[in-house]
């Protein structure tokens, strides 16, 4: 026991029961999932002949449209809420004063209530005769065509839904520019438009990156936006997969398509630290 | 409390260590309290409503076993939870009517009821429930699966103000298939029942063998169906949108999947059982009949079979036909008791007044022999046609 004292110093010691509780709860569970990719179809034991059945038959299916569709949603997702987004944190961090607190107050709170009841009240306000048509048709006169159901406001829907997440990574990032260095810049006679781009935007790097990365991954699992306000006019990869573990009770076929979504997902977050290491941009090193 | 007091730091670690192992476990390592608790708790996979409070709370009372009742929204999930190894968590499943006597009996995922202890009861039911009721039997008609209880027909849903019944149920499954309905109606999201309506759409029998030619016009209805739908989505869109105008009607629905707009007082939102069809003696409509069985846990609660005749007096069959969330009719209506405690209004929900003739032309829910290509021809469809 001693000599295990000895062996590992008390970093690794101590760190044995979050690891444990990783390996238990992070790593089994996908571990199992990867495995049960190479059993055959519609089966549910894992201790039988092992195959790429399931990778072959999604790759001569239409799941691609699926993959394309939640890849799709999730870049523009980003895209938008980086135009959003970055104007709002620099207001937050530079421009409200005392009021940026309260602002900032306003856009966490509808993570305090349940996605599914604020996206359900989406349906409610949107519909044909609800809070907004229903009034303007009441109160004005006009009749407007309802815009629920469409892909458009699945699209409005991700980017309503996933914005705290793209924003507060990216005030964080504009509020660890120095104000000192902006100054500096204007008294060397930069513009606004070449202190934003040689000074604001590269220092505030480190936010922004993980504002994109942490926007893409959830946007990329998004499902609920597409099945109620979308009305499944998309189908994305993450419905793909619930209803291979539900109705067709496929759960190899869906353990698949997982691993493959997992994969997507991994390689492009790789591809993005390569080009931005997140050590390197928060000044680790 | 002596114990208490020899508490150290030492060994509270060292117990603490084995009661979490212990809990991690299952109790699996400590026998003796395991298998004493299965006379202190119950569980149950239904359909929502048996998992009410309303239906679960005096049970509870009046046994003090703690009751738990998980809710699923399909059958395939429910039957596919027991086959991968819960037999030895549940002690009673609520599925439709096919599966305990074709599927889970012959693969040993339940057991047979006692006889002479339930059989009495399905007297007391509507007479087409009488015993011996076909679905709640095994094969040989030897052995009792299961009660039955909630049940209705299930086909698809219109806004009578749109489209009149009578209408409704003379073009039947056909209003899908004129174009001139495109972006008119939606389809909910219940993937196994939408299976059995494209095959009625496309005009045949869904629960009989396919031939190739079946599957081609299945193919193609399957396509023409998602691609002229407003929406795909849950029951609660499908009766918002009926009651705002988005759509007109929408597919698979029934009583079950109406009966919170119908509740809410749009009795304009009614059910439609079509006056002919594709299936056997040319009826038009599909329905549904729960089946609740005792599961083959080899260490079942003592509790299950009470369960199951606590739910058959007549004040309980009428709190589960209308607990929370969807309103349904009982077998149990067949009793004069039951029948007198429900009022105009709640007769009215479950379209009472035509449910005889509904279900007279309604073929009963069965298993689809190639219901996994059809499955996943129809989840293609979805795929191929999104964003359309």
């Amino acid at each position: 026991m001693n000599r295990l004292f000895k062996t590992f110093g008390p970093g690794p010691r101590l760190a044995v029961p979050i690891m444990l509780f990783l390996l238990g709860g992070f790593a089994a569970p996908l571990l199992a999932v990867i495995a049960y990719s190479f059993v055959p179809a519609r089966t549910f034991s894992l201790w039988q002949k092992w195959s790429l059945g399931n990778y072959v038959e999604i790759f001569q299916s239409s799941i691609y449209i699926s993959f394309l569709w939640s890849l799709g949603l999730a870049v523009a997702t980003v895209v938008i809420l980086a135009i959003v987004c970055y104007p709002v944190a620099f207001g937050l961090t530079r421009v409200f004063g005392r009021w940026a607190t309260l602002i900032t107050l306003l856009f966490a709170l509808p993570l305090f209530v349940s996605e599914n009841v604020r996206i359900y009240g989406w349906i409610l306000f949107f519909i044909k005769n609800g809070v907004l048509l229903g009034s303007l048709k009441s109160l004005f006169g006009f009749e407007l065509e309802s815009i629920v159901f469409t892909t458009g406001l699945t699209l409005l829907g991700m980017v309503y839904v996933y914005l705290p997440f793209m924003l507060f990574p990216m005030t964080l990032g504009v509020s660890m520019v120095p104000q000192q260095t902006r100054d500096a810049a204007f008294d060397l006679g930069a513009s606004r438009w070449q202190v934003f781009k040689e000074v604001d935007l590269p220092l505030s790097m480190p936010g922004v990156v993980i504002g994109f990365l942490l926007t893409f991954v959830l946007a990329v699992g998004a499902l609920a936006e597409a099945k109620v306000l979308g009305g499944q006019r998309v189908i994305p990869i993450t419905h793909d997969i619930e209803i291979a573990f539900t109705y067709a009770q496929n759960w190899p076929l869906g353990a698949a398509v997982s691993v493959l979504l997992m994969l997507v997902v991994g390689t492009l977050v790789l591809l993005v630290l390569r080009r931005f290491d997140l050590d390197t941009i928060v000044g680790r090193r | 409390m002596a114990n208490c007091s020899k508490v150290s730091r030492r060994n509270f670690m060292q117990q603490s260590a084995l009661w979490a192992a212990a809990f991690a476990g299952g109790g699996a390592l400590v026998p003796g309290v395991a298998s004493a608790a299965r006379d202190k708790e119950l569980n149950i996979l239904c359909w929502e409503g048996y998992n009410s409070a309303q239906v679960l709370d005096p049970f509870r009372s009046s046994t003090g076993a703690t009751v738990k009742a998980e809710s699923l929204t399909n059958d395939p999930t429910m039957i596919n939870r027991l086959r991968a190894g819960e037999t030895n968590i549940w002690d009673l499943i609520n599925v439709n009517n096919p599966w305990a006597r074709k599927i889970m009996y012959p693969e040993n995922l339940i057991k047979p009821i006692d006889r002479a202890r339930f059989e009495p009861y399905f007297g007391k039911m509507m007479p087409a429930f009488n015993a011996p009721y076909k679905w709640a039997m095994d094969d040989a008609g030897a052995n009792l699966l299961g009660m039955a209880q909630r049940f209705g027909p299930y086909s698809f849903v219109v806004n009578t103000d749109k489209i009149s019944r009578a209408t409704a149920e003379d073009q039947g499954w056909d209003l899908w298939n004129d174009a001139a309905n495109d972006k008119k109606y939606g389809v909910q999201n219940s993937d196994d029942w939408n299976v059995f309506d494209l095959c009625c759409i496309a005009g045949f029998d869904p629960f009989r063998e396919h031939t190739e030619e079946d599957v081609a016009k299945y193919t193609d209805a399957a396509k023409r169906v998602f691609k002229g739908a407003r929406m795909v989505g849950d029951l609660a869109t499908m009766n918002q949108a009926l009651v705002s105008g988005e759509i007109d009607f929408y597919l698979t629905g029934g009583t079950y999947s109406c009966s919170p707009a119908r509740a809410d007082g749009n009795l304009n939102i009614r059910a439609i059982t079509p006056l002919r069809g594709p299936m056997e003696g040319g009826k038009g409509g599909i329905s549904w009949i729960e089946i609740t069985s005792v599961v083959n846990n080899p260490d079942l609660s003592t509790h299950a079979e009470n369960f199951l005749e606590y739910v058959q007096s007549p004040e309980m069959s009428h709190t589960v036909a209308f607990a929370e969330g969807t309103f349904n009719p009982v077998t149990q209506m067949g009793n004069a008791d039951c029948f007198k405690l429900f009022n105009k209004e709640e007769l009215d929900i479950i379209q009472w007044d035509s449910l005889e003739e509904e279900m007279a032309r309604s073929a009963e829910y069965d298993i689809v022999p190639d219901y996994d290509k059809l499955l996943d021809i129809m989840t293609a469809a979805k795929r191929e046609t999104s964003g359309g």
